[in-house]
């Protein structure tokens, strides 16, 4: 069976907590000498961000998710359908009315777009990625993805959380829950993001896991920035290394006699970890020390894609350091009256003029990604996820926009674990609905922690009586994309 | 035998039996178990074959698939058929004919060999492949169906489950795509002919989870409450701590030092720490009573609500938005963390407290706190947006959350779980889940706007309404007396002397009231708006409640004694008081006047001619839309409206003749004008008569009615002036006589001080819902039969009625709902009062007798010390449910004042402290700490109450604002729980970030320099005094030498960072110190 703590233990109160402590032969000597001991940086056994043992190895070690908000459409990006194209203006057989989240024509309308085939694998692409078109041969498509909610909000969540029911831990937390963290001194979940997307933290939140697994959420807008992590005012190290050598010493005399209290060795460590934490963030954060070459590599130099660019790169510095799980949202978009949109994708009005956009927007960041990554050899440790929370309909909205739809769309994978140039899975011959397997969220869920080397089943938490998981009562692993 | 079962209509309340036994017909019990045959559409007229004894139509899954969360309303793959009837087998072999068996081996076997069996068959069983416990490969596998009942309706295509899983209609099989639409057609002609089926062998029986009732009951925590034979001690709970211990080998710690004790009652109670002063009063107090003393003062202090009920505000999920896509904010929500508050203060008998939760706004519909209290039910994460297809699953994950929370906060019960099929461990069946959901199915949610304190309102007008009626018998009396002589003598000298009268004369209202705004009338006879009450606000007018509507109306009175009116002037002014200057009070500043309508009549009573409508002819308006022009508002129709809008923030008058001129009564006329908006009114108006012919153009001096009044009296009573022209008279000469005018002044100023009610919105329970049905699986897509009201089976000891129809009026389902659940005797009272009084414990002592809070189920820890949970929760009921005593047993007994030290011995044989051996070490939540750093800087804003606030004020944390999406950072850092579900209990995490936050935030470093200013020194006072004043403001008491050492070196080597020894690095180094202080764990840590 699966070695993992019970999340009671974790949690409260500190008495059971002791059990494991004792079980560990965690007692006040062995507590003793931790404190005095400089390796105290290993994580105390009730670390609730302490490494953990996988169910078996896992093939990846980060994710980065390209979180493409608002919804791309998959006919105007991955999915190419020559039957709509064909088609354009005509009745779409079997457009339902439910679907969207407004209301749709039950029109085709075509991709405004151009599509070539690229790469060995010979994969269609429109012409708004000209920079990913490139690296066609190392994503693993899943055409046939599809879920439930059919608004932004609810979507994310169910995207991110398996369900939709605010309050429930996102994929990044579960995984630090059933993994640990890498780095000490970085949190091992971040989101990246400049305007908000719609259900806001609720889309990364450790829902009934302690906060601890929350994401660490960099907001662009204030250039990324952590919170209190330097003090204002002049103070030297000095200064404060005398301050966090007094406080250590008299925690550890006031631990000394409540040996049963281990959070309070936990809380020790932990000014430790902040003390380094204060290096260790704004050096990974800091894009000065990446080359000219690398700037431009991810387009720095491009006011259109600038933030993005810098976005991936820091994502790319952060798995380099180790941090589990990198989320970056999308935050810009132009609307069909060219005005920016808070939710990018979200081509309600007029597709052409929103993904052209959104494309300038991720294309050349996210296609460098993907070759600084390849060289150097992250990419074989690292999967990289793009996609948003559904897809669009095939069927127009207004004269020359695509409503929601939850129904079929496509999100790739690329890098370790994954076949390349992949297509796994179909929509129908207008791209609106997923019919050949279907790929529901929980379904991917279970095999990206196949990937990181959990069992879906095995990874559970109990709360208000019950034991939830994060496929809920679903999920099976895509074998066949697995290499 | 065959039976005929029917839909059971009973009507609510009615009659419960809890007896599985048979000796209670289905008809008239909804309980017993053979009722669950109501499951059943009446329409099938099907036979059901009862499998010995009693059983459920709709066996539940006790497979392998865990139960993880209990809330996917779709489960993809796994089929979902439902028993919907049990059929005779041979029936349908008799049907059978030969052609059809054809049929169904050319065109039907194939495609389940090919497409089902590999998930649905006994071969798949073998192979742990068996999906929804269907088996597809035999005839009776395929009627019998899997977890969810029959596959096949035979002869009903349209009702075969199997069927609309192939159509890909709710369910989709086979998973891996739909199947030609050929295939299917066939699979319809194939059921509707029967569904003949050659196929032999037995698909194996499914287990299915029985629930019994009567043995549920036995379960310890739903029992009545227990007798239990008290210890031979002076307190009771120490008995039963020291008997436990005994017979574990545990020795008792001895009593606290008296300066931890003030300190950990001070945090437990109200969540502050003492000063200085009082530590230093408690330890000098050698009474025996000096502790109850101290805990008696803390109980009677306000902050103690404060502290307590955020432990509520936790199980109550409480927040302040709703969650989903835009997390609307609820402006009025704050007004139940008010109520809690408030409660608890008030000692609010818990049962009371939890009934008031339930169904206050029924019990009290005019009592805003009552309203606030009802606040729980709807405080959950509700979408803010929603569509048609999503309505409905909305509406169920709304009772979800209701009951969960009830479950959860009030019954510690895991109700959520039988949602979907039989509670997986508890004897909760699936249909008590929707009786309990239908007892709430008229709960929907909004905001209210209600008087705050309707008796004051009440008791201001009627004071007013005296004092009014006083003035008008002054005026009456001066009217009759006075008036005609001193006009008389006025007229004769200088009525001639004024000027002629104009061709408008504005009318002077005599009053005017509204729909939804408060009227006044300014001089010049102006009608303003002086306040708006928004729609929906719940008022009483002419001692009636009253929802106040959306369509403005304004009604005001006037008189004149002119002759031959011949056409009305309508002015609506602009003011820079109004939004975009108005006239109109909508945003953009327009107006929509539906209907103006003047009703004349005699204006002396002892005429009795019939009053007259005024038939009004649209002549000209200043400004109008040619689509909605001034003749809407005249025209017969109240849909349409003279709409002020492109030309709105420009003065606007109409004119409007009178079909038939108006010659006037004898003795006057009273003019009452109502005019009808279809949103908001205007903000200025004036109504002007004019007895000239058809007048060609508005313009032209308006004045006020006074001097053509007086010269139409002296025409018309050229004798005498009749009683009933006298007040207006007096009206009219006001301004020319001082006596006169202060009569008049006197009723006019009084009527602008008209009382208003103080009006407030709530956020809480607004009518609305809709009827409960039984969901098959919990699936929208399978509605049954209406639910009718009820209470959990296993917590029901009555064989008599739940609620007996006494009264010709049925009691409102949430009402019985509230009275079942704080019934000691028959209801789940006694579960209330454990797990109520386990929270006490709880938070009193760190952990529960029951260590899992929210779950008194079989799932749920047993409690470490049962006869001591008995005794509690008998305590309470027997105290009649006041949570102030339990907190005094509790906080009196020498297991609570026993020192936190470590025994090594005690630590060998209980490492866990269950036996209480010493008391518990335990860090402060995130409300208490903040509220502690502002305590130590003395600047905590003591202000209670109202709307929350952000973090950059200095209020108590629980009047922080939550809002769902964006919670604050320095409550979630500290581990302040998402308020989505009932929380009985919060983690505790240590992360690097906590000490970012203590060493770095501004926050902390401006607490630590008010902290140091009230700590700083005298100039010539030395640094060990401020140390010590450090140790006692932050902990409580004074350091020891070590520390006192430590810290003097500390502060010195800071002073030389600083630089030179100046009274500047002195201040800087101690604030250093004070920093410190903040950090250590001691400021964080109780014991």
């Amino acid at each position: 069976m699966f070695n993992f703590y019970s999340p009671s233990e974790l949690a409260l109160p500190a008495r059971r907590r002791f059990l494991q402590q004792a079980g560990l032969g965690f007692g006040s000597l062995a507590l003793a000498s931790m404190l005095h001991n400089e390796a105290a940086a290993a994580p105390s056994p009730v670390d609730p961000l302490a490494l953990r043992e996988p169910n078996f190895p896992g093939k990846v070690k980060s994710i980065i998710w390209l979180f493409m908000t608002g919804g791309p459409s998959q006919v105007d990006t991955w999915d190419y359908k020559p039957e709509l194209q064909a088609r354009d203006g005509q009745d779409l057989a079997g457009s339902d009315a439910q679907t969207g989240f407004f209301s749709t024509s039950g029109k085709c309308l075509k991709s405004p777009f151009d599509w070539k085939q690229h790469g060995e694998s010979g994969s269609w692409v429109s012409s708004i990625f000209p920079h990913l078109s490139q690296h066609v041969d190392k994503m693993c498509f899943l055409h046939s993805m599809h879920l439930k909610q059919n608004n932004h909000a609810p979507a994310s969540i169910e995207l991110m959380c398996g369900t939709n029911r605010p309050g429930l831990p996102a994929l990044g937390a579960w995984m630090t829950y059933g993994l640990g963290s890498q780095n000490q001194n970085l949190p091992s979940y971040v989101v990246l993001h400049d305007t908000r997307p719609r259900g806001d933290d609720q889309i990364w939140s450790a829902g009934f896991l302690p906060k601890t697994y929350q994401a660490l959420a960099l907001d662009s807008r204030r250039n990324e920035t952590i919170d209190n992590l330097v003090r204002d005012g002049k103070h030297s190290d000095s200064q404060q290394r005398a301050q966090l050598d007094l406080i250590k010493q008299l925690n550890q005399d006031h631990a000394a006699t409540r040996p049963t209290q281990a959070d309070l060795a936990a809380r020790i460590n932990s000014y430790e970890l902040a003390y380094r934490m204060q290096m260790a963030a704004p050096e990974a954060l800091d894009l000065k020390q990446e080359s000219e070459a690398t700037h431009k590599l991810y387009g720095m130099d491009q006011p259109e894609c600038a933030t993005f660019s810098r976005q991936c790169l820091l994502a790319r510095r952060l798995v380099e350091r180790g941090v589990r799980f990198v989320q970056i949202f999308a935050g810009k978009g132009v609307g069909g009256d060219g005005s920016v949109n808070d939710v990018p994708w979200d081509c309600h009005t007029d597709v052409e003029i929103n993904h052209k956009s959104c494309g300038l927007h991720t294309d050349q960041p996210a296609a460098a990604l993907l070759a600084d990554l390849e060289a150097r050899g992250l990419l074989d440790s690292t999967l990289v996820i793009w996609g948003g929370e559904f897809g669009r309909t095939s069927d127009s909205q207004g004269a020359k926009g695509r409503d929601h739809n939850p129904n079929g769309f496509t999100i790739w994978l690329a890098g370790a674990g994954v076949k390349g140039g992949l297509h796994y899975g179909a929509t129908d011959p207008f791209g609106y609905k997923a019919v050949e397997k279907k790929v529901h969220v929980n379904d991917l869920h279970a095999t990206l922690l196949k990937l990181m080397g959990l069992e879906h089943t095995q990874l559970t938490h109990r709360f208000n009586g019950r034991d939830f998981r994060l496929t809920d009562v679903g999920g099976e692993v895509l074998t066949e994309i697995l290499t | 035998m065959p039976q005929e079962l029917k839909p059971v209509s009973s009507p609510w309340p009615t009659s419960i039996r809890i007896s599985s036994t048979g000796n209670s017909s289905p008809a008239e019990s909804p309980y017993s178990t053979s009722n669950a045959a109501r499951f059943r559409p009446a329409a099938q007229g099907m036979i059901a074959v009862s499998q010995g004894g009693f059983y459920y139509s709709y066996p539940s899954r006790v497979d392998s698939v865990p139960l993880r969360s209990c809330h996917r309303t779709v489960t993809m793959k796994i089929v979902k058929l439902i028993a919907t009837i049990s059929l005779s087998l041979t029936t349908l072999a008799q049907a059978a004919d030969e052609e059809a068996v054809q049929f169904f081996e050319q065109k039907i076997r194939p495609v389940l060999v090919q497409h089902c069996y590999s998930c649905h068959s006994v071969e798949a069983q073998a192979a742990k492949k068996l999906q929804g416990g269907l088996y597809l490969d035999s005839a009776a596998g395929a009627t019998t169906g899997g977890d969810t009942g029959p596959a096949l309706v035979p002869g009903k295509s349209g009702e075969s489950l199997l069927l609309k899983a192939l159509k890909y209609d709710g369910v989709e099989m086979p998973p891996a795509g739909k199947l030609p639409d050929e295939v299917i057609a066939d699979f319809a002609k194939w059921i509707d002919l029967g569904a003949p089926d050659p196929r032999t062998g037995t698909a194996p029986v499914k287990p299915k989870r029985e629930i019994h009732i009567d043995e549920g009951k036995q379960w310890w925590s739903f029992l009545p409450l227990q007798e239990v034979a008290l210890p031979d001690t002076q307190r009771p709970i120490d008995g039963f701590i020291r008997q436990a211990q005994l017979a574990n080998g545990l020795k008792p710690n001895p009593p606290a030092g008296r300066e931890k004790l003030i300190r950990r009652v001070y945090f437990d109670l109200i969540g502050l720490p003492p000063s200085p002063e009082q530590v230093a009063a408690f330890v000098a107090d050698t009474s025996p009573q000096a502790f109850e003393t101290v805990v008696d003062q803390l109980l009677a202090s306000t902050a103690y609500g404060e502290r307590w009920a955020r432990h509520w505000l936790d199980t109550a999920r409480f927040a302040e938005s709703g969650g989903y896509e835009f997390d609307g904010f609820r402006p009025g929500a704050y007004q139940y963390r008010d109520w809690v508050i408030q409660s608890l203060n008030s000692d609010l008998p818990y049962d009371q407290f939890v009934r008031m939760q339930l169904a206050g706004d029924l019990l009290e519909p005019d009592n805003i706190h009552a309203a606030a209290a009802t606040g729980f039910l709807v405080a959950g994460p509700f979408p803010g947006q929603i569509t048609a297809k999503t309505v409905e699953r909305i509406r169920y994950d709304q009772l979800d959350d209701m009951l969960m929370t009830i479950g959860g906060s009030m019954l510690g019960l895991t109700l959520g779980c039988a949602r979907c099929h039989e509670h997986k461990y508890d004897p909760i069946p699936h249909q008590d889940y929707y009786a309990l959901a239908s007892t709430l199915a008229r709960t929907a949610h909004g905001p209210r706007t209600m008087d705050i304190n309707p008796a004051v309102t009440e008791q201001a007008q009627t004071a007013y309404q005296a004092e009014h009626d006083r003035l008008v018998a002054a005026l009456q009396t001066f009217a009759t007396a006075q008036s005609p002589a001193r006009f008389l003598d006025w007229k004769s000298k200088e009525l001639d002397k004024q000027p002629e009268t104009s061709r408008w004369q504005a009318l002077e209202p005599i009053n005017a009231d509204a729909e939804r705004s408060y009227l006044k009338v300014l001089p010049g006879g102006i009608i303003a708006h002086n306040g708006a009450i928004n729609p929906g606000t719940e008022i009483r007018r002419q001692g009636q409640r009253h929802s106040v509507s959306a369509a403005e109306e304004y009604r005001f009175t006037a008189q004149t004694f002119q002759k031959n009116v011949q056409s009305l002037r309508f002015d609506a002014l602009t003011d820079k008081s109004l939004p975009q200057r108005g006239p109109g009070l909508n945003g953009d500043g327009s107006f929509q006047l539906a209907s103006i309508k003047v009703t004349a009549r005699p204006l002396d009573p002892l005429v009795k001619d019939p009053e007259v409508v005024l038939k009004l002819k649209p002549v000209f308006a200043a400004f109008e839309d040619k689509d909605q022009p001034l003749a809407h508002a005249a025209d017969d129709n109240p849909g349409t409206a003279w709409v002020v809008r492109e030309t709105a923030k420009k003065d606007n008058a109409a004119i409007l003749e009178l079909e038939t001129p108006l010659p006037g009564f004898a003795g006057g006329t009273e003019l009452s004008v109502e005019l009808k908006f279809l949103d908001q009114g205007i903000g200025r108006l004036r109504l002007s008569l004019s007895a000239e012919p058809n007048p060609s153009t508005w313009a032209g001096d308006v004045t006020p009615q006074h001097l053509g009044e007086l010269r139409a009296i002296v025409a018309a009573f050229p004798s005498e002036i009749p009683e009933s022209a006298r007040v207006p008279l007096t009206r009219w000469f006001a301004p020319f006589d001082a006596e006169a005018a202060k009569v008049i002044l006197a009723v006019r100023d009084h009527a602008a001080t008209t009382p208003r009610p103080n009006l407030s919105e709530v956020y809480t329970t607004i009518a609305g819902g809709q009827d409960v049905f039984y969901l098959r699986r919990g699936e929208i897509e399978n509605k049954q039969d209406k639910a009718q009201p009820g209470f959990l089976q296993v917590l029901w000891r009555s064989t008599e009625p739940a609620q007996p129809p006494t009264t010709p009026t049925p009691v409102d389902p949430r009402v019985s709902l509230a009275q079942w659940m704080t019934d000691p005797q028959q209801g789940a009272g006694p579960l209330l009062a454990r797990v109520i009084a386990n929270r006490v414990w709880q938070h009193h002592f760190g952990t529960g007798i029951v260590g899992t809070p929210n779950d008194f189920g079989f799932q749920g820890d047993a409690p470490s010390h049962p006869e001591l949970l008995e005794y509690l929760a008998s305590e309470l009921v027997r105290g009649g449910w006041k949570l102030k005593p339990l907190h005094r047993l509790m906080l009196l007994s020498e297991t609570y004042q026993q020192s936190h030290e470590v025994d090594p011995e005690n630590l060998q044989l209980d490492p866990t402290n269950k036996y209480l051996w010493h008391f518990q070490t335990r860090r402060l939540e995130a409300e208490t700490i903040r509220d502690s750093l502002l305590a130590v800087g003395a600047n905590l804003d003591p202000a209670m109450f109202g709307p929350s606030v952000l973090d950059d004020t200095q209020r108590r944390s629980i009047y922080l604002r939550v809002k769902r999406s964006e919670l604050l950072p320095v409550m979630t850092l500290f581990d302040a729980p998402e308020p989505t579900q009932s929380i009985g209990e919060r983690s505790v995490t240590t992360v690097p970030t906590q000490a970012l936050s203590m060493m770095n935030s501004p926050f902390v470093r401006q607490q630590s320099e008010k902290f140091f200013a009230r700590i700083k020194p005298a100039t010539d006072a030395p640094l060990t005094s401020a140390i010590n004043q450090g140790y006692q403001v932050a902990y409580n008491r004074l350091p020891t030498e070590v520390e006192r050492s430590h810290m003097l070196s500390f502060i010195e080597q800071q002073r030389a960072a600083l630089g030179p020894d100046t009274p500047e690095s002195t201040e800087k180094a101690l604030i250093e110190f004070c920093q410190v202080l903040l950090c250590l764990n001691e400021f964080v840590y109780i014991d």
